[in-house]
């Protein structure tokens, strides 16, 4: 129990210095992080009180709580990426297609 | 530079077998017109078979998507300031005869785009499941704009570029054809269908599209929307 604990808050603590350390990050986003970071710490070390929070939502266990919880922050993110790549394939496009422009000829 | 009343602009992506042929049709038939090639980085050799006498052709650097390379097309066209834009497709499947009737209609200037439809005009050989899977299609994009059309994917249309300069395709692949409709509804331009005829030909029908890319295509519509 106690060395999964150390693993959980070892793979959480370098997530955190990854992301809270990036300065591609806007000061809430940063925040977020770390707000994300000390809830994830604080269940890890004290499981039982998630229960505790999950009733006052009437969502049955802590376990609950948790999976909602992890469902819906992968999708947010999986939307983010998403977003985020088709924003870099509109910047490569442009790049393609003034290039393309630049160099057009008219065959002979 | 060349006076530019009219641009054709066809989009290219590995179709070595006809796009020579598409392209001489075109010339043949409307040597006044120019007719702008965009090669979207083909693996085989239609960028080389394409490029013809009097053709301008552009070729991207790497892969984009038919929506990609048809903006890159128009935005040439509007360089070279054409007035009206023909969108054609390579792989043989639109038949030339129906350009001069669209252009005419659009010269007119009671309308800023008129879009092919197939379902208007004949269609020799059509699947019968491409036949219902257009009609849902066309339910999609009424649902998504509000504009009811009979055929809402058909890639042929006269666009009235000088007087829309403004008009841009965003979506790279093949969910421009949702959005040009998205378009049409939100630069408010007057548009009509008019019959085209479309011929599915064994080589079309086994270079086209699963239906399954339609998921992608939607997908894409919708993140594309959620971005702009």
């Amino acid at each position: 129990m106690i060395f999964i604990k150390i693993f959980l808050i070892a793979v959480l603590t370098a997530i955190f210095i990854i992301f809270a350390f990036s300065s591609r990050l806007k000061i809430f986003q940063k925040l977020s992080v770390i707000l994300g970071y000390l809830t994830l710490f604080f269940f890890i070390l004290f499981p039982h009180y998630s229960d505790k929070i999950a009733q006052l939502f009437s969502i049955g266990t802590g376990k609950d709580l948790i999976l909602y919880i992890t469902v819906s922050l992968m999708s947010l993110i999986s939307i983010i990426i998403y977003v985020g790549m088709k924003n870099n394939a509109l910047a490569i496009t442009k790049i393609v297609r003034n290039d393309a422009i630049k160099n057009a000829k008219k065959c002979k | 530079m060349d006076k530019c009343e009219v641009a054709i602009v066809i989009p290219v992506y590995n179709e070595d077998k006809v796009v020579a042929k598409v392209i001489s049709e075109l010339i043949e038939r409307y040597p006044s017109y120019t007719i702008i090639v965009v090669d979207d980085a083909s693996k085989d050799e239609s960028c080389k078979r394409s490029c013809i006498q009097g053709v301008f052709l552009l070729k991207h650097s790497i892969n984009l998507g038919q929506g990609a390379a048809l903006q890159t097309g128009i935005d040439f066209a509007k360089e070279r300031g054409c007035g009206y834009i023909v969108t054609f497709d390579s792989d043989g499947q639109h038949n030339p005869e129906d350009i001069k009737p669209f252009i005419d209609r659009i010269k007119k200037g009671d309308v800023d785009i008129v879009l092919g439809s197939r379902f208007l005009g004949k269609s020799e050989n059509m699947p019968t499941i491409k036949r219902y899977f257009l009609k849902l299609s066309r339910f999609f994009t009424w649902v998504t704009t509000g504009i009811w059309l009979t055929d809402s994917h058909n890639g042929f249309r006269a666009i009235n570029i000088e007087k829309f300069p403004q008009f841009e395709i965003r979506q790279n692949r093949m969910s421009h054809a949702s959005e040009i409709i998205g378009i049409i509804k939100d630069l408010k331009m007057k548009y009509v269908e008019m019959p085209c005829h479309i011929r599915y030909t064994e080589y079309s029908l086994n270079k086209g599209q699963s239906m399954w890319n339609s998921i992608n295509i939607v997908i894409d519509y919708f993140v594309g929307n959620l971005i702009k």
